[in-house]
């Protein structure tokens, strides 16, 4: 019986490495070798055979974490590529690559958090000139985004692919998704709104790219299709704020008696009435928004934007910190802070806000 | 709510045996590694404990660090066998049995896993926040996964009131009321949307939100409403928020689409109790759930319910002694079967229960039942060491 099972295994050996069967190296050096040459002659099963064999010799073995790790992942053993770059990236902390195969192989296993965070660390390191490398993580990262609620962070993240250069065609999905405020992947879209999630990111894209009309004809075809969808008034209403203010806010409060708990479209319209200096119309709709969300830094900036125009200045200047302490990199709050503050006479907190807009606004010496 | 453990690595090490170190070398050597350690030169610490451990292998507290390096850089299985070892030389390894769940988990030792949580559980889940944040969130998953959604809603429900809307949270919420017996890693694609609804709804709820609840109830059957469950959901929104009449209807109809849903039978039993209204049929509801899964010990108590205000004490008091037999640590069970003992002068014993209710009355607020979840403790305590 053990007889067979070695002959079995001697047999499966013999098909898989028919060239290095022969002079089988058994240093590490000499397996390196082996497994490189095997590689350049595209002889993938040799390679892995031998980069295994390697890593037994020297679990630690970078070069031999990377090469299986990499080549696993492109043959989509992704459990065991992820193993293999958990491992590579314990001992290359700073490897932009690393993390980036490490977060691939772990958004195609399902372990989205991960995933996201070791993408998020690829970035931060960097990727060199992996052109195509940068391009999968960052679609990765966005549809992640999304899949997480982040939707503001995902379109800003796929506006800067579309102006890369990012293929269109693949951006309509993730867009649509992050523009309806879906938590999903590209391939989790129901079957039944596929359609309208690609026409929603062809509007969006149209928006970027400055074609208002073509946008707004979009956005009205996929209410006239979908009339009772949360998120699709909102898309409309967004866009007609900017150009018909009095249509805009009609979209935003049908996309409010549709789905009422929509921060976002309570925002737009609260802040709208504020431009407008109705700020009796603006206060409850930016509480409300506020309770709905008290984690969000927008809503206390609004919220405090509304009670300064209200002349309270305590209660204003309140969220407004908040809002800073949340967002402290957002100049439009500080700023914010600066007219609330000399209204309030505390002229040395404004100072000190006008300051810290300057240092933001400073050129960054890397 | 964060659910890797960032702060693993700060853990006082306070359960491990502290064997001396008995030559120069292994001093050395261990000196060496909680410095590397300490200073975050963790290759180096990985090393440096691995050869400790090899001078002395029952050096356990080489083994916890060395495991818990490995847990920080998720390299589960080298992690897991780092553990093993330690429960294996530590006299006090409480914490590490929640570890040890935690790398089975990930390594997909799913039945290992939920023992070595229920055996932290029983030790009193010992650790640090953040531990017993990540082990129970596992711990619920696999709940789920097991097919006991009531007891991982108590958990995962806790989890939502203390920490609040998560994405993650919502996706384990949305699976174990839609008794799907999945874990999130492993659900069929196309059920994303109707597991993200029933989730958010569900977290809404729990932050008193019943207005977002609603709505997001609304989606779910607008999209998915001759779905198993999805009314029986909806139904429980509305009985959470004291709309009894609309968690009605939900529950009749989805005994349309599912003739066999215990549950919707008992909550429909329930909320008929709650109005004193229809009781017989409330009455044929719980026993016809009864019929179908006879150790539930919410159908008893529905049952036992039903009979007491009927005015049937004498069967209410075997309902409701077979519902506390079943959920011994519920307090409404309790509840109830004092007032049944009352009704029969039986004194003593409605003392007793009135007791054991007080004594049991402040886990009474709870979106689960607590009944099922109890049951999950009792199952746990019948289990040999």
């Amino acid at each position: 019986m053990t007889a067979c099972l070695f002959l079995v295994c001697s047999l499966a050996l013999a098909n898989l490495a028919p060239s290095t069967q022969s002079k089988d190296p058994s240093t590490l050096d000499q397996i390196s070798t082996a497994a490189q040459a095997a590689r350049d002659q595209n002889q993938d099963d040799d390679a892995i055979r031998l980069f295994r064999k390697g890593l037994k010799i020297k679990p630690d073995w970078d070069e031999g974490l990377w090469y299986l790790g990499t080549m696993l992942y492109e043959r989509e053993q992704f459990a065991e590529s992820r193993d293999l770059l958990r491992r590579f990236v314990a001992q290359n902390g700073t490897s932009g690559p690393g993390w980036a195969i490490l977060g691939l192989s772990e958004y195609h296993t399902r372990e989205y958090r991960r995933s996201l965070e070791h993408l998020q660390k690829s970035r931060d390191y960097g990727l060199g000139d992996r052109k195509e490398l940068a391009n999968s993580v960052y679609y990765v990262v966005a549809v992640l985004l999304t899949r997480f609620e982040q939707y503001d962070d995902a379109m800003t993240l796929l506006f800067q692919m579309k102006s890369e250069g990012y293929q269109e065609e693949l951006l309509l999905e993730p867009l649509g998704l992050a523009s309806v405020r879906l938590p999903f992947l590209p391939s989790e879209i129901p079957a039944d709104r596929r359609k309208m999630v690609r026409m929603a990111g062809a509007g969006s894209l149209a928006v970027a790219g400055g074609r208002r009309e073509e946008a707004e004809k979009i956005f009205h075809d996929i209410i006239d299709a979908y009339p009772k969808e949360p998120g699709v008034h909102f898309l409309l209403g967004a866009l007609l704020l900017n150009v018909r203010p009095e249509d805009g806010i009609k979209e935003m409060e049908r996309e409010l008696q549709i789905s009422p708990s929509h921060v976002a479209a309570r925002l737009r319209l609260a802040q709208e009435y504020a431009r407008q200096q109705n700020f009796d119309a603006a206060l409850p709709l930016a509480k409300e928004a506020l309770h709905l969300d008290p984690q969000d830094f927008s809503c206390h900036m609004v919220l405090g934007e509304v009670l300064v125009g209200k002349a309270d200045l305590t209660g204003g200047i309140q969220e407004l910190e908040t809002a800073r302490d949340r967002a402290p990199e957002l100049a439009r709050i500080r700023w914010d802070l600066v007219r609330a503050y000399n209204q309030a006479g505390r002229e040395s907190d404004a100072n000190r806000e006008k300051k810290a807009i300057e240092k933001l606004s400073a050129p960054n010496p890397e | 709510m964060v659910w890797v453990l960032p702060f693993l690595l700060a853990l006082p090490l306070s359960a491990t045996s502290q064997t001396a170190p008995a030559s120069p070398s292994f001093a050395d050597v261990s000196h060496r590694a909680d410095a590397a350690r300490v200073q975050e030169r963790f290759p180096e610490a990985i090393q440096l404990y691995k050869q400790g451990i090899k001078l002395r292998p029952t050096w356990s507290e080489g083994w916890w660090w060395l495991g818990s390096i490995y847990y920080e850089q998720d390299r589960f299985p080298e992690a897991q066998a780092a553990f093993e070892r330690f429960v294996a030389t530590s006299p006090k390894a409480e914490p590490a049995y929640a570890f040890l769940g935690l790398c089975e988990y990930e390594t997909g030792k799913y039945d290992a896993a939920r023992r070595h949580f229920s055996q932290w559980a029983l030790k009193g889940s010992p650790g640090t926040s953040e531990l017993i944040d990540v082990a129970l969130f596992h711990w619920a998953l696999l709940l789920t996964q097991e097919g006991k959604f009531a007891q991982a809603l108590y958990l995962l429900d806790k989890a939502a009131q203390h920490h609040g809307p998560n994405p993650l949270l919502v996706e384990a919420i949305g699976l174990a009321w839609l008794q799907l017996r999945n874990l999130p890693e492993d659900y069929p694609i196309e059920q994303r949307e109707i597991v993200w609804l029933a989730g958010t709804a569900s977290v809404s709820a729990s932050a008193d939100n019943y207005k977002k609840a609603q709505e997001y109830a609304a989606r779910l059957v607008s999209h998915y409403g001759d779905r198993p469950n999805v009314h029986y959901f909806r139904g429980m929104l509305y009985f959470f928020d004291k709309q009894e009449e609309e968690a009605q209807a939900e529950f009749r109809r989805e005994l349309e689409i599912s003739p066999k849903n215990a549950s919707a039978m008992i909550q429909l039993a329930l909320a008929q109790a709650s109005l004193r209204e229809k009781l017989d049929e409330a009455e044929n509801n719980a026993s016809n759930a009864l019929s179908i899964d006879s150790e539930n010990p919410l159908g008893h108590y529905a049952l036992g319910t039903v009979l007491l205000l009927q005015g049937k004490y004498e069967p209410s008091v075997g309902e409701l002694q077979r519902a506390a037999k079943l959920a011994p640590g519920s307090a409404r069970v309790h509840f109830q079967l004092a007032n049944a003992y009352r009704r029969l002068d039986r004194m003593s014993d409605f003392e007793r229960e009135k007791a054991l209710f007080e004594n049991l009355k402040d886990k009474q607020e709870v979106f689960a039942t607590v009944e099922e979840k109890l049951m999950d403790v009792s199952d746990q305590r019948e289990q040999p060491k």
